[in-house]
């Protein structure tokens, strides 16, 4: 039984969605998820619930945030109306030098059941700062998108996006 | 299943900023809570994006659940010489997916 769940996993998941609640809560002790095992390690791997001001101390300590001001330019939606997809694109007048360029781009939202949606990390090899993903948000937040300098300086910048219909599910 | 797909401008110069656009299809499938409770643990979602370009590594992102579904991402490279673009996406399952696209001069 066990081992045709694991090589079904697939399958198992569909099933799952169709029993519904019951079958849901009497199958996960059975339930050894290959992902399970490796959830230990890794920024974006599953981390329980938290703060916001729990995310930004694990994250930064207590490294002080700078306001960006027009060292960022960032641009998302002030309204979204789809949670699920808000597009959020950074640019940025700072240096991309060899040895004085930006490393890390955060971005966090403030209401999120775990506030931190993606950390991307450059090279000087980017030439400059343009980047740009799509993040989900479960509720009207603010967002913030948080710069990390290579010699560990913090630019914030920080807007609120109004959310119609919340994408995070649950 | 799923499907990377990348985008590079068609013709590059020495020293040009080139954009690269990269987007795999992958549902992202999140923890289900209610009431406090996780309801059902079962996951998967890309939890991190390596690129590199002629092998040397330009970009990468740690993303958690709270990136959208078929995630898409852009970002630049500073070329200096021909290569090849190559972009590793990883899930929580373990499994990988690779896109590659060909920067010419």
């Amino acid at each position: 039984m066990n081992d045709t769940q694991q090589t079904h996993s697939k399958q198992r998941r569909h099933a799952l969605k169709l029993i519904g609640g019951a079958g849901v809560a009497a199958m996960i002790p059975l339930g050894l998820l290959p992902g399970a095992a490796a959830a230990a390690t890794g920024l974006g791997m599953p981390k329980p619930d938290e703060k916001l001001e729990q995310a930004l101390e694990r994250l930064f300590g207590k490294r002080p945030l700078q306001p960006a001001g027009d060292k960022l330019k960032v641009e998302m939606p002030l309204i979204a109306e789809n949670g699920a997809v808000v597009p959020v694109r950074v640019e940025s007048s700072l240096p991309m030098e060899a040895n004085n360029y930006i490393k890390n781009i955060y971005i966090i939202t403030d209401k999120n059941r775990r506030p931190l949606n993606a950390r991307l990390s450059l090279t000087p090899d980017a030439g400059k700062l343009s980047i740009g993903t799509n993040i989900r948000m479960a509720s009207t937040s603010d967002v913030r998108v948080i710069a990390e300098m290579s010699d560990g300086s913090l630019w914030q910048f920080k807007q609120e996006v109004k959310v119609t219909v919340g994408g995070c599910g649950g | 299943m799923s499907q990377v797909r990348i985008r590079v401008p068609e013709k590059a110069k020495a020293g040009d900023v080139v954009t690269v656009r990269a987007l795999v299809t992958h549902p992202m499938e999140v923890i289900q809570v209610k009431d406090g409770k996780v309801v059902e643990k079962n996951y998967n979602f890309i939890h991190k994006v390596e690129a590199s370009y002629n092998g040397k590594p330009v970009y990468e992102a740690e993303t958690t659940q709270a990136v959208s579904q078929n995630p898409f991402f852009s970002f630049t490279i500073k070329v200096n010489e021909p290569g090849k673009v190559k972009v590793i996406f990883h899930d929580t399952e373990g499994k990988t997916y690779t896109g590659e696209a060909d920067i010419k001069f």
